[in-house]
């Protein structure tokens, strides 16, 4: 049972990851100099008031002793409250998470849509004017900072064209579907709530472009190179040399091949898609985990910091083991080895 | 190799074909009503950050104030004088007030007819509650108010405040977001002994004139008119806070029309904006200043002919008319001019180079090395760094800039581990109070205000005498003696105090500006055309 020997090992992982991810957290955000007492209480604060509030949060307590009370709030589930707004952490992530996971996921798919055909392109029309033009492409969408290409998007599809929304998830006066996953888009799907549907389509176009776009570009040259090497093989010589058709052994023989490696990169790129997010979230005001980490990084919101990298951790390690599973179905062998 | 492959697989029809066809799906998908303009009973006002937390007896922050303040009426408000705001008050939920001769007992008599949103009285019990709650917090919105504070419901109408030491500008502090009057009733949905914190960190209970409807976190916060509101009804049913972090956005939003009111641009769009023939930019003088802090505890900058000469080396004009593009005046002294209490009379510091190289000679000072701490907090600060190093090189001293974390940067100045860094200030309450005790006294060194651990005896004599009485005449004559001293002294170097700037669509009709009330919009009485 090579599937749940993986997913048992990668459970008991995820759980030294998470306590490592907080503890170095919990590390950093007390070495940084600045006291959040003093801050929410503001600078004209007496130091009896800055005591007072940081009592109250605890932050009196010796660093173990407030490292061993968050340790036991998240055995419950508890990310603990924030200093900067009050509230359990766990909610204001409910808030912002699925929004930057539904958008992360939107880039991906997006930059998986169009860059595994030109990458099949690419490879297969080597060295001719498409293959030149999907490398420009790749390499502009690597080397295109998100927050500018956002920018020159808005200007066009919505300051001149007027075909495209500048910003948020949903317009005003338009309430939110039911609540079943946070992601709008399927939330609205599956209560049949088509004007929501319509509306986040189209106000997701623009960010999730953006944020695939250098990816895109990844993606592209990832597949390029693995088609080429696929098709430098005896094998699609053979299948050429028995007449198979051209596009029958691109698809059916090679480009399965090719995709392993690809698994990879996809894997990786929506954990890079999840942290990467901050600054498509602020051109495009998308109400995402991004400006809330960065809000609460200044404010020295540390139980915040510290429910965004936990969150996160877990969604990473999950993820990769998903793609590990993705191996064990793609390719056999693997299986077979280890 | 492939160099077999077909030299074509889609045909160029069949690609042409699927372009136009996408591209028609698009327009067919993406058009309609995106540039409408806004609703005309509803104010659009776009924000680069969302509030955190909307509790009077919480929040210290003006961007929460924006949400808040409309949300809540106080005993006391800002008059609006020819048709704009002053630092004078009068009564809001207050009909009239006596304070006993030594000042130490305030009563006050309560307007009636005033409601909670949910249609309950405002009485002398909601407001007793409120202090009670705000001093029990004790959070930041508590400290203008004497910790001794006592609150009593006289009758139903009638409300008496009682301290043991005089509290001058009290008057002044009922008007701030912490005076707001909460709706006692919270308490219902307080969750254990949290006094309701939770529940009023992201919902209003007041008696203003709206009220928060919804909050789809990082995105938008609907306010609705209050149906029980008492004052003069609104023209406005709503007022749609959007957060747009990206400034480009939000101007692009505005020109388009999603958008009536834009605040935070930086002062380049606004001139951008201002050429637009249906928009417009609401220029006021603000009280929010600018000036250097220098570290009076450290040599040489303890000697006050050092802190003159680099006070003399500033470059005040260069730094107006370029860094800030003309939207600022150079201070003249601490108490900024709009606050009562300023001197026109006090010496004002010039760009004289010589005169600072006569000074440091005198001291027998040559090559003298100093940081200067600034962060990314503002991004006028760094080009003001750079052209004070400028200015400072050209009499011999040579200055290392030293960039870093707002926070870290906050706490070398709270230790004196700095030679000259820079901040922003403005008054929590309208009283020069905030400018004089709170930066020159030595009982508040460090960030409580006096962050150039200036110590001089006699000012603490004068502003602590100020502070100790409540005639505004004879105030204001001790605040200026006491000015004069430290301006002498060089104890900061004060730049600049700020044009606050509101970019708007030419529709939107009345709004005024109160210097006390940065960030907060007058939504009762704008009209929308």
């Amino acid at each position: 049972m090579p599937y749940l020997r993986i997913i048992v090992k990668r459970l008991a992982l995820l759980l030294l990851v998470v306590l490592g991810v907080s503890i170095i957290t919990f590390v950093v955000s007390h070495l940084i100099p600045g006291d959040p007492a003093r801050l929410i209480a503001g600078d004209r604060a007496s130091d009896e008031i800055v005591l007072h509030i940081r009592r109250s949060l605890g932050l009196d307590q010796p660093w173990p002793v407030q490292y061993w009370r968050y340790v036991q709030g998240l055995c419950h589930g508890d990310l603990g409250t924030s200093i900067r707004t009050s509230r359990p952490v766990l909610e204001d992530l409910k808030a912002f998470f699925p929004a930057t996971m539904e958008l992360a996921l939107v880039a991906l798919i997006l930059a998986t849509l169009l860059g595994i055909p030109l990458g099949i392109l690419s490879a297969v029309y080597r060295n001719k004017w498409v293959d030149q033009v999907v490398r420009t492409l790749s390499v502009t969408g690597i080397s295109t900072p998100a927050f500018w290409l956002g920018l020159l998007l808005i200007i066009l599809f919505y300051g001149k064209l007027a075909l495209l929304p500048g910003s948020g998830r949903l317009p005003e006066g338009l309430d939110p579907p039911t609540r079943i996953t946070g992601f709008y888009l399927l939330d609205s799907l599956f209560t049949g709530n088509r004007a929501v549907l319509v509306e986040s389509v189209k106000h997701i176009i623009l960010p999730g472009f953006t944020l695939g776009f250098v990816h895109l570009g990844v993606v592209a040259r990832q597949i390029r190179s693995a088609m080429l090497e696929q098709l430098g093989e005896d094998y699609v010589r053979t299948a050429r040399a028995n007449g198979l058709p051209r596009w029958g052994v691109v698809f059916r023989h090679a480009l399965p091949n090719a995709l392993i490696p690809s698994v990879t990169v996809l894997g990786l790129a929506l954990g890079d898609l999840l942290y990467g997010a901050v600054l498509t979230e602020t051109v495009f005001a998308w109400p995402g985990m991004g400006s809330y980490v960065v809000n609460s990084i200044q404010a020295l919101d540390f139980p915040a910091v510290m429910g965004f990298a936990v969150v996160v951790s877990f969604a990473y390690v999950i993820l990769n083991l998903v793609v590990d599973l993705l191996y064990l179905v793609i390719d056999p062998r693997i299986t077979e080895a280890g | 190799m492939n160099d077999q492959t077909p030299s074509s697989f889609f045909s160029r029809k069949a690609t042409w074909q699927a372009a136009v066809g996408l591209f028609t799906a698009l327009i067919a998908f993406g058009g309609g009503q995106i540039q409408a303009a806004t609703p005309a009973g509803s104010l659009v006002v776009g924000k680069s950050s969302d509030p955190q937390n909307l509790d009077p007896a919480f929040t210290m922050d003006n961007n929460d104030w924006t949400v808040s303040y409309p949300s809540y009426q106080r005993l006391i408000r800002y008059k609006v004088e020819k048709g704009k705001g002053s630092t004078n008050v009068e009564g809001d939920l207050a009909a009239s007030w006596k304070a006993s001769k030594d000042s130490l007992s305030w009563e006050f008599k309560l307007r009636s007819g005033q409601k909670f949103d949910d249609g309950a009285p405002v009485d002398a019990a909601a407001v007793q509650f409120t202090f009670e709650r705000l001093m029990r917090i004790k959070q930041g919105p508590s400290e203008p108010f004497p910790s001794d504070l006592k609150v009593t419901a006289v009758d139903p109408m009638t409300v008496r405040f009682t301290m043991a030491k005089v509290c001058p500008y009290f008057l002044y502090a009922l008007a701030n977001d912490g005076g707001s009057i909460v709706n006692p009733a919270v308490m219902k949905l307080a969750q254990g002994n949290d006094d309701a914190k939770g529940y009023l960190a992201s919902h209003t209970a007041g008696s203003g004139a709206f009220k928060l409807t919804s909050w789809q976190k990082g995105q938008s916060l609907v306010l609705d008119r209050n149906p029980y509101f008492g004052g003069k009804k609104p023209a406005l049913d709503r007022m749609v806070v959007k957060i747009v972090g990206e400034a480009s956005s939000r101007r692009l939003q505005l020109e388009s029309g999603d958008l009536d009111v834009v605040e935070t641009l930086p002062v380049d769009q606004m001139a951008e904006v201002a050429k637009k023939p249906d928009l417009t930019v609401a220029e006021n003088p603000s009280l929010l200043v600018t000036y250097l802090y220098l570290n009076n505890k450290k040599a040489p900058l303890n000697n006050p002919e050092v802190r003159q000469a680099i006070s003399w080396a500033v470059d005040y004009n260069g730094i107006i008319k370029s860094i800030m593009k003309g939207q600022a005046k150079q201070m003249r002294g601490a108490i900024p001019e709009g606050m009562w209490g300023f001197d026109p009379g006090v010496m004002q510091y010039s760009t004289d180079l010589a005169k600072a190289k006569a000074l440091l000679q005198k001291n027998h000072i040559t090559n003298l090395n100093l940081s200067f701490l600034y962060s990314n907090r503002d991004p006028n600060w760094e080009p003001i760094a750079l052209s004070t190093q400028a200015q400072l090189a050209q009499v011999g001293i040579n200055v290392k800039l030293e960039s870093m974390a707002n926070a870290t940067m906050r706490e070398r100045i709270s230790k004196a581990d700095y030679d000259i860094s820079i901040g922003n200030w403005s008054p929590d309450f309208a009283d020069p109070f905030q400018f004089t005790n709170l930066w020159f006294d030595t009982e508040n060194h460090g960030l409580a205000g006096n962050r150039s651990f200036y110590a001089n005896a006699e000012v603490d004599r004068l502003v602590r005498e100020a502070a100790s009485i409540s005639d505004q005449a004879q105030r204001t004559r001790l605040y200026q003696q006491a000015q004069k001293i430290v301006v002498n002294e060089a104890a900061y170097v004060f730049l600049f105090q700020r044009n606050s700037q509101v970019a708007m669509r030419k529709a939107v009709n009345g709004l005024v500006f109160n210097p006390m009330l940065e960030q907060i919009f007058n939504v009762d009485t704008i009209v929308k055309k």
